[in-house]
């Protein structure tokens, strides 16, 4: 019941970027051009509230839940908060996943099993426009939402001219025409730092794969290949042999959601997973990258090959990389939204 | 009717494509330079000259795998493109890579023996009435080979026939050792080059006719490259820049990587082995088309 009513929220919009869709622009850098149309500036409120609200920062404003009720205003922004994470965010049920701890992942190979409890996982990956309140709001200066590790190298992320902000971006802006394309160019740290600035979090490996599989815990024992079924269908998602050659917006490719609504679990971008990427040969022996690894997952628009774009496939990235196909999504516990739960 | 005591007809005979040695026609591949004399035959069937596009560059560049992604690329239609493999030996090296690459691993290197080498004959055309249609010859020849005939030439004759009769070249230089400040591309590619001149006796102020697409290799590694090849190019290969800029009347610069992330293990005997994690091809197109558009 709990199921079919939280499942049922998530009705996807139309499908505004299909396989058809005029081609979007590839970030200006990537294209070699100098055309570049920069986002405005959003105007923020004065009001603490409204602002935190603005911002999309919906799980901070929760935190401090009763502290809000009494601000003027505060409980009707409490009750649209609700309301809009439970638009953004699907509940992915409990299941057991096996993660492959081979390079070549063939079936019957190792694999390390894994309960996933249930969590809720947001319906798209976060867009250019949400990630551009998070630059304008200071975030690379706000030391909470980096691990010490990182705060030397921060300097270093900057955008094509020097300022704070994605690889592909200018002048600490993203393209306007891009507004609802995922946020690519952005290492794991700063996909993690966004997610504790909104008060969420990634997705572990696990529920990431949870969430493309459809492992439920059922008398069906049934894991799928892709997020709609078991087989590649090129209209279903962005990946190399759907030719659109850059990223899509995030509505896009609605046909290929898991069950839940979730959109673009494969192609489109890579997504950061929380974890570190570990692997063996099929001699058990380690296989390492030039630095620490981080697991990402989906494939993107340029996964040119099927197999590397599925449920299964593991794959990692340098944690300081920020390559052109790869994003995320954010994710948080069940217990962090109790009224969905009906706590 | 003919009798015992007939003298036999003489042979035919085939001139190679690629060195013009006469091959007896049975022969499947040429005495002199072992190309495929399949290639040939397909060669004289054909209406049209074929065009010999060399991929070149040092021992462990990429060449294989470019050549190969290539390939499958322009199998799988990429930008428009048609193309159509002339004989089940020409899919050999884009079936290799790409068998490869799909199970994680790079191809073996290739092997300096030239009758080990991989040659494609590709008959390519854009999808749209009236394309010219492009009669591709390519091998696949070894790094170490290249070096070698550079660095003493006529070592393999069969370099040096490819070189003259190169109707366009994509010259593979390794980005991310540029950019790690290592001098050995700026130089291979230098010597290459000089080799290129001795071959085709340019004089001195005379420019080389024959386009050459500069790629610089496994850019992944270094994203300025994708950025801006000529400026890369210009400051990390300055003696390349250089020599392209004297030596050629057609050339331009790019930027192509296969691997979208690279990891390492070792092997029992504690070498270091890279392996593809995944593959998100990326400037692979570019460079052939324009060498296309110029031939």
């Amino acid at each position: 019941m709990l199921l079919t009513k939280i499942f049922s929220r998530h009705k996807p919009k139309p499908q505004t970027g299909k396989r058809s869709d005029k081609k979007a622009p590839l970030p200006a850098s990537a294209m070699g051009t100098d055309e570049f149309v920069p986002a405005p500036r959003e105007a923020l409120d004065a009001d603490p509230l409204r602002r935190l609200y603005q911002q999309g920062r919906f799980n901070v404003i929760l935190n401090d839940e009763a502290l809000w009720r009494s601000h003027p205003g505060g409980a009707a922004i409490l009750q649209e908060v609700k309301k809009e994470l439970e638009q953004r965010m699907a509940l992915v049920p409990a299941g057991t996943v096996g993660l492959p701890q081979t390079l070549s992942g063939q079936p019957g190979g190792p694999e390390k099993e894994v309960e996933v409890a249930p969590f809720l996982l947001c319906c798209h990956p976060v867009t250019n426009a949400r990630y551009q309140r998070f630059v304008d709001a200071g975030g690379y200066d706000d030391l909470d939402c980096w691990p010490e590790e990182i705060w030397p190298h921060l300097i270093e992320l900057k955008d094509l001219t020097g300022h704070p902000g994605p690889r592909f971006w200018r002048n600490g802006r993203h393209d306007a025409r891009m507004a609802d394309h995922p946020v690519v160019g952005v290492s794991w740290y700063e996909a993690q730092a966004y997610g504790i600035w909104i008060g969420q979090r990634l997705p572990t490996e696990a529920e990431w794969q949870m969430a493309a599989s459809w492992h439920i815990k059922s008398s069906a024992d049934l894991m799928r290949r892709f997020p709609w079924g078991d087989s590649l269908d090129i209209t279903r998602c962005n990946i190399w042999s759907s030719r659109l050659g850059t990223t899509a917006p995030v509505t896009a490719y609605a046909k290929g959601s898991a069950p839940n609504h979730v959109t673009q679990l494969v192609g489109n971008v890579w997504e950061w997973a929380d974890d570190e990427f570990g692997v063996t040969d099929d001699a058990g022996r380690a296989i390492v990258g030039e630095v620490a690894m981080h697991v990402v997952r989906g494939g993107a628009f340029d996964t040119y090959f099927e197999t590397q774009a599925t449920s299964f496939f593991r794959t990692g990235q340098l944690a300081l990389a920020r390559p052109l196909n790869t994003g995320f999504r954010c994710a948080m516990d069940l217990g962090d939204a109790p009224w969905i739960t009906g706590g | 009717m003919t009798t015992a005591t007939e003298p036999m007809r003489p042979m035919t005979s085939m001139p190679c494509l690629i060195c013009e040695t006469q091959n007896p026609a049975e022969s499947l591949v040429c005495t002199n330079c072992f190309a495929p004399m399949a290639l040939i035959q397909e060669a004289v069937a054909q209406d049209r000259d074929p065009c010999i596009v060399t991929v070149i560059g040092d021992s462990n560049v990429g060449k294989t795998v470019y050549l190969g992604m290539l390939l499958d690329m322009l199998s799988k239609r990429a930008d428009d493109f048609d193309a159509l493999p002339k004989g089940a030996y020409s899919v050999n090296l884009q079936h290799n890579v790409i068998s490869h690459l799909s199970a994680r691993q790079f191809p073996p290197k290739t092997a300096m023996e030239v009758d080990q080498w991989l040659w494609a004959y590709y008959q390519v055309a854009r999808r749209k009435r009236g394309a010219r249609i492009y009669d591709l010859v390519m091998p696949d020849m070894a790094g170490e080979a290249i070096a070698a005939e550079v660095a003493t030439p006529r070592t393999f004759a069969v370099i040096r026939s490819l070189m003259e009769k190169s109707a366009g070249a994509i010259l593979l230089v390794d980005g991310a050792l540029a950019a790690a400040g290592s001098p050995q591309p700026d130089f291979f590619a230098l010597k290459l080059i000089s080799y290129m001149d001795g071959v085709l006796a340019l004089k001195h102020g005379e420019k080389l006719d024959t386009p050459v697409a500069v790629v610089l290799s496994k850019a992944d590694h270094c994203p300025d490259c994708f950025e801006n090849p000529r400026l890369f190019a210009q400051t990390n290969l300055n003696r390349l820049w250089n020599i392209c800029e004297t030596r050629f009347r057609h050339y331009e610069f790019f930027a192509a990587s296969v691997v979208g992330s690279l990891g390492y293990g070792t092997d029992e005997y504690n070498n270091v082995i890279p392996y593809p994690l995944h593959v998100a091809p990326r400037g692979i197109m570019e460079p052939f088309e324009w060498v296309l558009s110029k031939l």
